[in-house]
């Protein structure tokens, strides 16, 4: 049983560039971290049925997402040698063309970042309790559905 | 025995939130088919349950004053 606390992975509104620039900014001081693996989820203004995506409106059942967030992260942690590994995820509004989800792995060596980063992609969105709402540029909307 | 139910995403829509009493039933599953015969709309889709903050994956007991959420497929990301 790790010691590491249940983590808040969810943000009000986009996720500012500059918040990303300043997350790796702070990983300098790691001098054991040899490769950092990102990914960013924006949200595309996705044409369907002749209307386009304005804005994507996240919701979540917060209590639920951040313990299955948290055995997430203790899996990943226990299956590579990552130094790090930070979850951020929207909630509200999000524009098209903003930044809704932030994965950030780091570790001595470059494979087992990008693998954990890519298994936490696919986890995230496949196992936390989090909806997206499309609104459209007519005030109209539907469910997001993953694929 | 009363529960309150949660809902979210597309289900919020017709499911708003909201207390009910389940009279003589004492199991997930007894719940489920109420929920069903209730939202006749529920039974259309696919969705998943947690019961107090838990998910569902078996059929289990039900207590006064539990919370069910019903949930939609997620699509965070």
């Amino acid at each position: 049983m790790s010691d590491r606390k249940v983590k808040n992975i969810f943000v009000q509104g986009p996720i500012q560039p500059a918040f990303i620039a300043d997350s790796i900014a702070k990983h300098s001081t790691k001098t054991d971290i040899g490769g950092h693996s990102i990914f960013m989820g924006q949200v595309r203004k996705d044409k369907i049925d002749g209307k386009l995506v304005s804005a994507i409106e996240y919701t979540t059942f917060e209590a639920l997402a951040l313990d299955k967030m948290h055995e997430i992260r203790e899996a990943i942690f226990e299956k590579y040698p990552v130094n790090c590994l930070h979850v951020y995820h929207s909630l509200g509004t999000v524009q098209s063309g903003e930044i809704c989800l932030f994965v950030f792995t780091s570790s001595a060596h470059r494979k087992p970042a990008i693998d954990a980063c890519s298994e936490l992609v696919e986890r995230i969105k496949a196992e936390l309790p989090i909806w997206g709402k499309e609104i459209f540029e007519d005030d109209t909307h539907q469910w997001k559905v993953n694929s | 025995m009363e529960i309150e139910i949660i809902s979210f995403g597309k289900i919020a829509e017709f499911i708003p939130q909201q207390r009910i009493n389940v009279g003589g039933i004492r199991d997930t599953n007894g719940l489920k088919q109420h929920l069903e015969a209730t939202f006749p709309m529920l039974a259309e889709i696919k969705y998943k349950l947690a019961l107090n903050k838990h998910m569902i994956h078996e059929n289990l007991s039900i207590g006064d004053n539990d919370t069910l959420a019903i949930m939609p497929p997620f699509s965070g990301g």
